[in-house]
């Protein structure tokens, strides 16, 4: 990995040279509703926010999109089947640390045991990922995760200095990518600059939950929470807003769209949401998750406790987007804290 | 498939705008596509040919007077599969707005010193009245949803209409949410299918395709609440279109 600066110009200029050589996604601001950012495909570089506030949904939707295509097909028999790869490969810019480590945790669970081949076939068309650090607002808890300064898969990342950006080029890929673009010498000036960024990053982060992940999935796992899922749940729409905007969510239904000639049709990938009344709906009728707290719980369970069990890391990123989404502000670090106190009050009172 | 054996369809309407069978007719070139698997027999907004042998009946409308119910009846008896089309038909709409006066004060509104000559009934959804095998929400109906019940149906399959609001197809469309523009939304507690078309044209969900199954109408109070909105006003709203059964918030599910 080696360290240089690039002026704001000549990264302007970098990313004109991408998006005329590859599709590139980056964050863009909503025309109508200034303040709110999405990720996109970009025609400018004008289009690019570097500075922007986390977007709607996370760029994992650039190689895991809400709604893929995935094969078509043909019936009766002999039923003929033909899968949908018409994409190439692709570039990433300006993802935050908190969506590279969610990137990294869907790489892990996509490849573990049953190995999702059309995700890693995705994941292996994205040609570049940079990263760039960010400012939060008051729903970013990365520092409670430890993921504020998360790398992930970025092969290049940017913090922003005085006089541009600070470069890290963390891989073989990101130095390629960079080509003739003009790379000045890091001086001590520039990495101190770059080490304020981050210490005055971490100062404004306000949200955090009250202990450690370790410990809240012991409390988790303790169990006797019923009362405040129960209190969550009755402000709770169950509407998967929280699931389908969160950058580590990986469950997916799949549906079969039969067209008019009812022989031929296309196999679609959507994301799902486990807050979904139907998500636990197996056949028979029987839901083994019915009541709306039973699937309130099942979404802290599986961050900070399953999946923390199964990988040693909580699948959440500390990105907020959860607590962003819900309509009826359900807000994941407030409702931890109420889980830890309840947890903590019952002990003392034993 | 021969001729002899295409299933036959018909089209009727009830009290509405007759609207969800113009959409229909603008398929267009999937109307071709549909007519290669079935014959059309009865169908008053497009075509004059008539018949009262068919197999699969799309009834628009509400059920609003003695008659009507006479004649969904005789519908039901006489077709195999009954789908209810679009929002009249599905949850009353706002046919069913006059259900919180009394009959003989709408009648006088309506009709003023003629109001004698006419009969009416609360309005409500067909399903109120005969068994209904397939639905179509929506207002207009959902082209999209109406050719997969259309598949549905030829196939032999099932078709459970979605049990998820709004929000999940407006989340995947990324769309900014509209309570984040300071507007208020039925998507939370609305059935989607309708790939969230309002929201992600600028508008708000008007609740259109009826709500889920079980909607958390204490939630929205609280939203409410939040936003500054007082209950009349989602009362309101949600009256446009959702009046059947009696929209009660008193009586609002907090779980499960």
């Amino acid at each position: 990995m080696s360290i240089c600066v690039i002026e704001h110009d000549e990264l302007c200029a970098l990313v004109e040279r991408l998006i005329r050589q590859w599709p590139v996604m980056g964050p863009r601001q909503r025309k109508q509703q200034p303040g709110f950012y999405y990720f996109d495909w970009l025609r400018s570089a004008d289009e690019l926010v570097w500075d922007y506030v986390t977007t709607t949904l996370p760029p994992k939707k650039a190689f895991f999109p809400p709604r893929e295509p995935f094969l078509e097909f043909s019936r009766p028999d002999p039923a003929k089947v033909r899968p949908i790869t018409d994409q190439g490969p692709f570039v990433l810019l300006g993802v935050h640390p908190c969506d590279l480590a969610a990137i990294e945790q869907l790489d892990i669970a996509y490849s573990d045991n049953a190995a999702d081949g059309r995700y890693l076939a995705n994941r292996a068309r994205t040609t570049a990922i940079i990263g760039v650090d960010c400012w939060p607002d008051e729903y970013c808890f990365c520092t409670s995760v430890g993921t504020e300064q998360a790398r992930g898969p970025a092969d290049l990342f940017l913090t922003p200095i005085g006089r541009g950006y600070l470069v890290e080029v963390r891989t073989p890929r990101g130095q390629k990518l960079l080509g003739d673009t003009a790379q000045l010498l890091a001086t001590d000036e520039d990495e101190a600059d770059a080490a304020y960024f981050r210490s005055e990053k971490q100062r404004r982060i306000t949200a955090q939950l009250e202990t450690t992940v370790e410990q809240f999935a012991d409390i988790l796992a303790e169990g006797g929470l019923t009362e405040v899922w129960q209190k969550v749940a009755d402000r709770c729409y169950s509407c998967g807003s929280c699931n389908l905007v969160c950058p580590t969510c990986f469950c997916f239904d799949i549906n079969d769209d039969i067209n008019l000639d009812l022989t031929t049709g296309t196999r679609i990938r959507t994301w799902d949401s486990c807050q979904l009344p139907d998500f636990a709906l197996v056949a028979g009728g029987y839901n083994f998750r019915r009541e709306r707290w039973e699937r309130v719980r099942h979404r802290w369970h599986r961050k900070f406790l399953y999946l923390y069990t199964q990988y040693g890391q909580p699948f959440c990123t500390g990105c907020g987007r959860c607590s962003r989404a819900c309509t009826a502000d359900i807000n994941l670090v407030e409702v931890s804290n109420d889980l830890i106190a309840y947890a903590q009050r019952e002990k003392r009172n034993v | 498939m021969t001729t002899q054996t295409k299933p036959r369809v018909a089209f009727f309407d009830f009290a509405c705008c007759e609207g969800c069978q113009l959409e229909v007719l603008s398929l267009e070139e999937q109307l071709l596509d549909m007519v290669e698997l079935v014959d059309i027999v009865t169908w008053r907004e497009a075509m004059s040919e008539k018949s009262d042998d068919y197999d699969i009946a799309f009834c628009e409308g509400s059920i609003t007077r003695e008659a009507d119910i006479e004649r969904i009846k005789h519908i039901r008896e006489t077709a195999d599969i009954l789908v209810s089309l679009g929002a009249c038909a599905t949850i009353g709409c706002h046919n069913a707005l006059k259900n919180q006066f009394s009959m003989d004060e709408v009648l006088y509104i309506v009709y003023g010193d003629r109001a004698e000559w006419f009969d009416t009934i609360p309005a409500r959804p067909i399903s109120a009245v005969v068994p209904v095998d397939y639905q179509v929400n929506g207002c207009p109906a959902s082209l999209p949803e109406f050719l997969t019940v259309f598949k549905h149906i030829l196939m032999g399959k099932e078709y459970k209409p979605p049990n998820q609001p709004v929000c999940v197809e407006c989340k995947l469309k990324d769309n900014l949410c509209v309570y984040d523009k300071g507007l208020l939304c039925l998507g939370p507690v609305t059935r989607c299918g309708c790939d969230a078309i309002c929201t992600s044209y600028g508008h708000t969900c008007f609740g259109c395709r009826g709500l889920v199954d079980e909607p958390n109408l204490n939630a929205a109070q609280d939203v409410l609440a939040k936003y500054g909105l007082s209950v009349e006003e989602i009362v309101g709203k949600f009256r446009v279109y959702n009046n059947w059964p009696e929209l009660s918030l008193e009586e609002s599910q907090s779980d499960g």
